[in-house]
């Protein structure tokens, strides 16, 4: 394994105070032998620099789909104490509230298995990719409104149903966001991009429940055997990405102003209680918002394209969840026998709130959150649920994927767009992108097993399986 | 289109190393791969627009200039393929040319979020400036 760190149980492990000079607590993160086998050192660096960062809690954490990220690791969790500590962008990524939903439907297997016309509808009715722009009109008052309520303002125009409001992570939107710390740059990037997909990892994809792990978690959440699901995976777009980019410059004067050393410039950050923090903090819950919004017209655009297909009713498409694996939120944990306010950090990693949580609707309040894990485009996505063991060791967090192992050099060399669609079409998925260099850039091969990263958070208890998901076709930037 | 830079393998993103004689053609080249990673090779046209910069070092100058070209390509829809860069002191002046988005020829890249401070350095001796940076897609 990794030299330096320490196994501390079966899947946990952990990164002892002067790994790196100047760590406040121990770094801790949680892999099997198998996905250790192609962890980076350079991941383990970057979760031990965020130990050095002031007012951090406990453990810098990191999931089992732990890699190289910039700033905080991908897959990395930290909590950061209100007084004392300090937000940065670079726990959060360019992509704020890059996040991922699960749309169920009354439609079953045979229904959709090949149907090539289905995902050529989406392809055509999303837009998806570099360049693309949305078919939507957004005045800057409707921007405006996006940012200040996020799913919340799709809902009210028409773009969903009440209901949807209560499966998403905080209700679909942040209420610290200030509209007045994104700049007009942001905002101009904006008003082009609602409701569309983007590019990179971000995937429309149809899939079906293949398997049902906790069958009382699973009917809570919607979802049975053999049912045909829609899961969609995007972001703040242009937005966020500006967002991100205005105020690392902004911080990265704060950390010079109070006086805070960090090991890596993408580590940037204030004060939480400062006003570069707070603005930090009020522009990314605009971004995180918009974000919802996005997805909420996603949704919208997927539940038409399926209705009219289909013939199918648009409210029998309920949501099962939305979560943010891309955010910072203050959030209320108990440490050392108190319930306290901290500022959770999570880059690359999913809130896994336990039953009984206040967040929750009533109906899913004996279950826990749903989180929603999502595949690579041949491999299973999974719906799980959280726990209170998540509460007590993880600030409520889990994994968020399958995480990298190839780079897209070595993908873009090794293999061919062309032949892995053909592949995947051999296996019933139909695959629909711009180019084949996305397909290559995106294939299976190039993530962990996403089977083996739920297993790890399964048996480490920090989410437990309910149900495995398998692709049928997919749509990419 | 021959290579003034080279791609390194990076897991999560694209890191991009460059090696040119004079600070401008670093630049210059640096912007190259960006546009390239985005839209691929085939880019042309005779749009022109300018940017200027002012910074405090030569990494920043760098990724502000970047990100300004990040933001102005996605807000005008413009594809550039050519950067004329004059540079004095932490003072930027850049021409770009370049065209309108066409989808055909243009989608065969990566949407780059932003451009990451994590790992930026620029180095120079005696054989001229060597620089590495990752681009977040």
């Amino acid at each position: 394994m990794l030299e330096g760190v320490n196994r501390i149980g079966l899947h946990e492990w952990e990164v002892p105070i002067g790994y790196v000079a100047g760590m406040h607590v121990p770094g801790k993160f949680f892999l099997s032998e198998l996905l250790g086998k192609t962890l980076e050192q350079g991941a383990i660096q970057q979760l031990a620099n965020v130990a050095t960062l002031p007012g951090i809690l406990k453990n810098s954490l990191a999931m089992p789909d732990i890699h190289w990220g910039y700033g905080f690791p991908i897959g990395g969790v930290a909590a950061f104490s209100i007084d004392e500590g300090v937000i940065s962008p670079g726990g959060v990524g360019f992509d704020i509230n890059c996040g991922v939903r699960l749309l169920a439907t009354p439609l079953l297997y045979k229904d959709v298995a090949g149907r090539r016309d289905v995902i050529e509808e989406l392809f055509r009715t999303v837009p998806t990719g570099v360049g693309a722009k949305s078919t939507l009109k957004v005045s800057p008052g409707a921007l405006d409104d996006m940012m200040v309520k996020g799913a919340k303002w799709a809902v009210s125009a028409g773009y969903g149903v009440e209901r949807d409001l209560s499966r998403c992570e905080d209700g679909g939107f942040m209420k610290t966001a200030d509209r007045r710390t994104v700049s007009g740059k942001a905002k101009q990037r904006g008003l082009s991009q609602g409701g569309t997909l983007g590019s990179g990892n971000h995937f429309l994809e149809i899939q079906v429940v293949r398997e049902i792990f906790n069958p009382v978690a699973a009917k809570a959440f919607g979802l049975s055997p053999g049912q045909v699901c829609c899961m969609i995976h995007c972001g703040s777009r242009g937005l966020g990405h500006q967002v991100c980019t205005d105020h690392l410059k902004n911080l990265e004067s704060a950390t010079k102003k109070y006086h805070i050393s960090i090991p890596d410039r993408q580590l940037a950050c204030a004060p939480i209680i400062s006003p570069e923090g707070r603005s930090y903090f009020s522009a990314m819950a605009a971004a995180a918002n918009y974000a919802w919004a996005n997805r909420q017209l996603i949704t919208h655009t997927t539940r038409q394209v399926l209705s009219k297909i289909f013939r199918i009713e648009y409210e029998d498409m309920p949501l099962v969840y939305d979560v943010a694996h891309n955010v910072a939120k203050m959030e209320e944990h108990r440490l050392d026998g108190k319930y306290i306010n901290v500022c959770v950090h999570r880059k690359g990693a999913t809130r896994s709130f336990g039953p009984g949580s206040n967040d929750l609707p009533q109906d899913l309040t004996d279950s826990g959150q749903p989180v929603i894990i999502p595949g690579s485009m041949g491999t299973s996505s999974y719906v799980l649920q959280g726990t209170h063991i998540a509460m007590e060791r993880t600030f409520g967090s889990t994994c968020h994927g399958a995480g990298r192992i190839m780079s897209r050099t070595q993908a873009k060399k090794n293999l061919n767009g062309k032949e892995i669609a053909a592949c995947l079409q051999k296996e019933g998925i139909i695959v629909r992108a711009h180019s084949e260099n996305t397909i290559a850039d995106e294939a299976p091969d190039v993530y962990k097993s996403s089977d083996e990263v739920v297993n790890v958070v399964h048996e480490v208890g920090i989410s437990r399986l309910v149900a495995r998901l398998s692709p049928l076709g997919v749509i990419k930037g | 289109m021959q290579m003034s830079f080279e791609e390194i393998p990076h897991t999560a993103d694209i890191k991009i190393r460059v090696r040119a004689p004079t600070l401008e053609a670093l630049f210059s080249d640096t912007f190259d791969s960006l546009m390239q990673v985005m839209y691929g090779t085939n880019r042309a046209g005779c749009i022109l627009r300018e940017i200027r910069i002012e910074s405090t070092n030569y990494e920043s100058l760098l990724t502000d200039f970047l990100s300004e070209v990040l933001f102005i390509s996605e807000v005008e829809s413009l594809v550039f393929s050519e950067a004329r860069i004059r540079i004095d002191g932490f003072h930027l002046i850049a021409e770009l040319s370049g065209e309108p988005f066409d989808s055909v020829r243009h989608s065969n890249g990566s949407e780059v979020k932003g451009i990451s401070y994590s790992g930026l350095t620029i180095t120079h001796d005696a054989k001229g400036y060597m620089l590495d940076i990752i681009f977040d897609v």
